[in-house]
């Protein structure tokens, strides 16, 4: 016998969705509608093919406002989807929208006890049941409205970071444009002439620097990390730690370039993935921004060479920290290619297997003859897929943009270098949409493809030269071919940079991919589970440019919605406490996570106090206070127990 | 839709967006959660495009429809956005001031919209049956009727073309809502900024001869084996159009249209082989005993989540062998005999399957290009509107304060639709800024 919940006074309508079928298929909607219809101070209930449907909506609304009712129940999906759709729904047929509860019978019901329909239908009943006790002692609840901040963070200024930036600046958002490195730019500076336009990495970032700098609202801060914030959206405070470059202005060009030679230290050059050298006073590339050289202070020896041609260079520079205030974050801080382990596909074993992105680099370098070591390269095996789609190992995800990439960087081999044997040892070519336009000109020119399967992958000999490349050929029967050739470019994938410090001060969500996640690919694609907190571009996953220049302008459409208003409402389901049962014991205080919880002198004694704009209504203090004297409104102690009560009934 | 919106003369708005898919939806709540008032113009009976129709959606399968429906709530109720549905754009002309000017048309339903209740009873009362083009003529419809259950605008519209004018459905309406009086209805209206969402076009499978041409009866679309699998699915499980058997061993031709230029198509439709895989899973769920093999080329799961959502496919024992069919042929019983080369064996082989579906693609849906007179809207080499700068400016066309967002653009899924979509709506808010000031700074200049 199932209990009925506290009967409160409360007309309610309660709706059971069927969602099309989710729901219906398993559950029997029709005797849920009658066991919940006979609960005291249900007034109605009603069963609906898609409660999220317009014409379902202005029905509620119209019963609403006809019957009346005090308080809706909906029992359909995961409120993550539909909370605000019903709430509202709630307010548009006059209610509190904290008169609505949503009871979730998809993923918590239907879809988890497919095969035992009978309990699906009683479960169903419970858990409406206990809606109803809720919604039964709900009190309407106004959310606070807070000024936000007309102004954003973005944090890393590759192509993602520096389109958005652009662009919220023109829509009159003042922008801060943090980048850690010393020079913007991203990846995209490394790579040259790319797929799908043959513009070059350093055309991209020119035009989008010149861009950046035109405009006074953005201010760029290079050698940048941020090193704490607090806050929420509409109002975060950020600490900034500005490294310093060691070099400042006024300096020409000239003297620079002369500083640069006159440099004895020589260190690994990373910007060309270690196939160069570079000194420790250094710049990436002739056009790099901001135009002006940075010394390495790990690699500096301060033999103060270089002073005696620029005066420009202060070896004293110390870093600074700066605090800024913003509306909201976006984060734009990439990728990072996979760096193979040794051994794998002979990888540091043998000179001449190299990664795509030193072959990416190499090509940007070379200027005639295709040389690699001092000797002309007229053979190439790309390796697919490494470090990507692995079935055992850690990267499941195919990295998205690599066979296109690698496919116009083998016609560039052949039609400007010349190369005539490029073989592709791939898995399965990912050339999705127009991008099969370079697989199929590539395939009809000469290139050899050759498929291997994920058990039986190629191997790499590079104990004799040449090298020697086996495949168990899929296109061929799997035939075992035997490809010799000068050069083994591996086509990595891409991972998440190596960002610990910001994720746990930003509290970034990770997906299983360990790529930063956003709350729905569909319904909200770049926004996270942190407020205000937007993502964009390679650190949410593999993309190419296009795709990370659309991510980013998306995310732009996001943050100006959010700050236009130019204030925010607050979920109102904050902590509040009782001060007459407070106790002060600072248990509250220990247990929130969020700096939310102060003390304050009363006349008699020392209580416990909400900062409401930092508490987010999380629910740690509640548990941990010993006289009940704090509570979360709209989950309440007695709305809690009410629920739990009508569901063990 | 608030009133003083509706009062104002719908004459002059910020943006106008044609095409009410997802990717045209996207746009107009973006741009009118900004502030800007935006008239979307959608040429079918309901706004919602691809998307409403389709089941679960790849990789995460939520249900399509109710992710949908809650999207096309919000902007069929937005105060800032107009909506007109039934209608097309005939003629967009730039005036001195560099704004776009619209001629709209809108086709009757003979139905009022402000009485129509959506009780059915028309329905109820209309003797014609004709073929259901929203379930992809698997079942029938009447000819006064309610375009689908999750329709926006939920309410009747009469096909003229098949209505016998018996006057049935006007005795059954109560409320009278039914008008056979109705007229074209021609808007005109001056936007500064314009998003073209029109979308795509499928491949229609009956131009391969190889494939039968559309005349084997067990050969559906992927498009209508997607109606099979709605919630709301006219069936309540997968079917073979030839004689209702459920069937038991089920083929998915991959690349049917695609990557084929004797077709004239030579690009990846880049959804059919992850919409092939998320139907594959859809029908075990349905026909728990019934085999699925996908006939691929290469398996394009490129996205986030794709991968793996391909490997949960395997799991499942959906069969992948890689081979291009060759030739589909009927046998006597209705079952289709498959040819085709199994590139892992190197042999030409033969396979019976008692239904196939054709996973067609992506096609451009042109038109647009021809409304703007003398401007020239580009189209690019396969026929999709031009992006000249696709790199670091995507969905922005060849013309001032014109955008493009989601399939218009070339093929791509709901969450690549949904980014473009985000991305043309800050490209064009950024436009209509600059495009007042400059207005206003011409205005207040002395000449
Ligand atoms: C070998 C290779 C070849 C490629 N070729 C092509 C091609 O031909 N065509 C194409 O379209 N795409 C290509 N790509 C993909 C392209 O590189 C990416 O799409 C692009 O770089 C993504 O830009 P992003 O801004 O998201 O990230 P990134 O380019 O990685 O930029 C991120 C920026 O954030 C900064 N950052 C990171 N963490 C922090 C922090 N904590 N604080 C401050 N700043 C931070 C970084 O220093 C960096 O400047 C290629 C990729 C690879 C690996
Ligand atoms: C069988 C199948 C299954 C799919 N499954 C998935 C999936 O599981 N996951 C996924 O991510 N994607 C899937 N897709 C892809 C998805 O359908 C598209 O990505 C998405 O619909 C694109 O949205 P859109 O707005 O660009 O175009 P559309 O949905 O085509 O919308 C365009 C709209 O514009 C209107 N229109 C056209 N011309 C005019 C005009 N001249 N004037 C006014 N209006 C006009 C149309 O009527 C339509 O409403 C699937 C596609 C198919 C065919
Ligand atoms: S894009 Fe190509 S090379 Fe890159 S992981 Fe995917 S299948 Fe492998
Ligand atoms: S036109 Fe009349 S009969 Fe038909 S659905 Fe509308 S109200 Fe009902
Ligand atoms: S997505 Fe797959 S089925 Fe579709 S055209 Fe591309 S390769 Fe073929």
């Amino acid at each position: 016998m199932i209990k009925e919940p506290n009967f409160t006074g409360k007309r309610i309508g309660v709706y059971i969705c069927q969602c099309g079928s989710n729901i219906s298929d398993y559950v029997d909607v029709e005797k849920v509608r009658e066991e919940i219809s006979r609960g005291k101070g249900v007034s109605l209930a009603k069963i609906t093919m898609f409660a999220c449907a317009d014409s379902a909506q202005k029905e509620i609304v119209a019963d609403i406002q006809n019957e009346p009712l005090d308080a809706i129940v909906v029992a359909s999906c995961s409120p993550k989807l539909h909370l605000n759709t019903f709430r509202g729904v709630a307010e548009r047929g006059g209610l509190n929208p904290y008169n609505y509860v949503q009871v979730n019978i998809r993923e918590q019901d239907s879809w988890a006890h497919s095969d035992k329909p009978a309990q699906a239908t009683l479960k169903a009943i419970h858990l409406i049941r206990a809606g109803i006790a809720k919604v039964s002692l709900s009190e309407p609840l106004t959310p606070m409205t807070i000024p936000a901040e007309n102004s954003v963070a973005i944090v890393g200024a590759g192509v993602a970071g520096m389109r958005a930036a652009i662009e919220l600046a023109d829509l009159g958002v003042n922008v801060h444009l943090i980048e850690r490195e010393h020079f913007v730019g991203g990846r995209v500076a490394q790579w040259g002439k790319m797929s799908m336009t043959n513009q070059t990495g350093e055309e991209i970032i020119t035009e989008l620097y010149h861009e950046v700098k035109k405009r006074e609202s953005i201010r760029v801060y290079t050698g940048a990390n941020i090193i704490a914030s607090k806050g929420s959206i509409g109002n975060f405070n950020i600490q900034v730690k500005i490294q310093p470059r060691y070099v400042e202005p006024p300096c020409d060009p000239e003297s620079f370039k002369k500083a640069i030679e006159a440099c004895p230290v020589e260190v690994d050059d990373e910007f060309n993935f270690n196939l160069t050298k570079r000194k420790a006073i250094f710049f990436n590339y002739r056009s790099e921004f901001p135009a002006m050289p940075v010394v390495d202070m790990a690699a500096c020896t301060r033999c103060e060479e270089c002073l005696k041609y620029c005066h420009g260079i202060r070896l004293d520079q110390q870093y600074r920290i700066i605090e800024i205030h913003v509306g909201s974050i976006f984060l734009a801080t990439g990728f990072n290619p996979y760096e193979p382990k040794k051994g794998e596909f002979g990888y540091q074993e043998h000179p001449n297997v190299i990664t795509f992105q030193q072959l990416k680099r190499l090509l940007d370098l070379t200027k005639g003859e295709f040389r690699f070591r001092g000797k002309k390269i007229e053979r190439v095996a790309f390796i697919y897929c490494v470090g990507s789609r692995q079935i055992d190992g850690e990267n499941k995800y195919c990295a998205r943009y690599c066979c296109t990439s690698a496919i116009h960087a083998a016609i560039q081999l052949r039609q400007e270098l010349k190369v005539p044997f490029i073989y592709h040892i791939n898995k399965g070519i990912r050339t999705y949409g127009k991008q099969e336009i370079l697989y199929e000109q590539s395939s009809t020119s000469g290139d050899v493809y050759l498929q291997f399967v994920e058990d039986d992958p190629p191997v790499v000999e590079v104990l004799n030269n040449p090298i020697k490349v086996t495949v168990n050929d899929l296109l061929t029967a799997h035939m075992e071919v035997t490809v010799t050739t000068d050069l083994v470019v591996l086509i990595t994938g891409m991972v998440p940079r190596v960002n610990t410090e910001l994720i746990s001060i930003l509290k970034v969500p990770l997906g299983k991919d360990h790529f930063y996640n956003e709350i729905h690919p569909k319904l909200r694609p770049v926004e996270t589970m942190i407020d205000g907190l937007v993502i964009a571009g390679c650190c949410q996953g593999p993309r190419n440019i296009a795709e990370s220049a659309s991510s980013a302008l998306a995310a732009v459409s996001k943050v100006y919605s959010i700050l236009n208003k130019g204030e925010i409402k607050l979920e109102p389901t904050l902590a509040i406490v009782n001060p007459a049962a407070c106790e002060w014991c600072g248990k509250c205080l220990e247990a929130c996570p969020f700096d939310a919880i102060e003390r304050i002198e009363t006349e008699k004694v020392p209580v416990a106090r909400i900062i409401e704009s930092n508490c987010k209504g999380c629910g740690m203090c509640t548990p941990v206070c010993p006289t009940e004297a704090i509570d979360i409104k709209g989950y309440t102690n007695p709305e809690v127990r009410s629920m739990i009560e009508a569901m063990s009934g | 839709m608030s009133d003083d919106f509706r009062n104002s003369s719908l004459n002059e708005l910020d943006a106008l967006v044609i095409g009410g898919g997802i990717a045209g939806l996207e746009s107009a709540l973006n741009l009118a959660h900004m502030g800007f008032h935006v008239m979307i113009v959608e040429k079918d009976l309901s706004i919602g495009g691809r998307m409403i129709h389709l089941s679960k959606v790849f990789p995460t399968l939520d249900c399509s429809a109710c992710i949908t429906t809650p999207k096309v709530s919000e902007t069929a109720r937005h105060p800032n956005i107009e909506i007109l549905n039934h209608s097309e754009v005939k003629h967009i002309s730039r005036d001195e001031n560099g704004s776009y000017r619209a001629v709209i048309e809108q086709r009757p339903r003979y139905v009022i919209d402000s009485l129509c209740t959506g009780c059915q009873d028309c329905e109820e009362a209309c003797p014609v049956v004709v073929k259901d083009e929203y379930q992809y003529n698997l079942v029938g419809r009447k000819a006064a009727y309610i375009p689908f259950s999750i329709a926006s605008p939920r309410i009747a519209a009469i096909d003229l073309d098949n209505c016998i004018l018996c006057g049935a459905c006007e005795k059954a309406c109560g409320p009278g809502a039914i008008d056979f009086t109705q007229e074209t209805r021609i808007t005109e209206i001056t936007v500064n900024s314009i998003i073209v969402a029109t979308g795509f076009k499928l491949f229609d499978p009956d131009r391969i001869t190889r494939y039968g041409g559309g005349k084997l009866k067990n050969v559906v679309t992927a498009m209508q084996m997607e109606r099979q699998l709605v919630p709301t699915r006219p069936f309540n499980t997968v079917l073979r159009p030839g004689d209702g058997k459920v069937p038991d061993k089920i083929a998915y031709v991959l690349c049917a249209g695609s990557r084929d230029a004797t077709v004239g198509n030579p690009i990846c439709s880049q959804i059919c082989c992850m919409y092939s895989i998320k139907q594959a899973q859809l029908i075990l769920g349905a026909v728990p005993m019934a085999d699925v093999t996908i006939y691929f080329l290469h398996v394009r799961a490129f996205g986030k989540g794709f991968d793996e959502f391909y490997q949960q496919a395997k799991m499942m024992d959906v069969q992948f062998i890689k081979g291009k069919i060759g030739r589909i042929k009927e046998l006597e019983n209705g079952d289709l005999m498959l040819r085709y080369e199994d590139i892992a064996s190197g042999q030409v082989k033969e396979t019976q399957h008692d239904m196939v579906v054709l996973s067609v693609g992506i096609l451009p849906n042109m038109g647009i290009e021809k409304l703007f007179g003398d401007e020239k809207f580009k189209l690019d080499p396969f026929n999709f509107y031009n992006q000249p700068n696709e790199m670091t400016d995507p969905f922005k066309s060849n013309l001032p304060g014109v955008f493009i967002a989601g399939t218009s653009t070339g093929p791509m899924d709901i969450p690549d639709s949904i980014l473009s979509a985000g991305a043309a709506a800050a490209q064009a808010a950024k436009y209509m800024k600059q495009h007042q000031a400059s207005i206003s700074h011409q205005a207040t200049t002395p000449l």
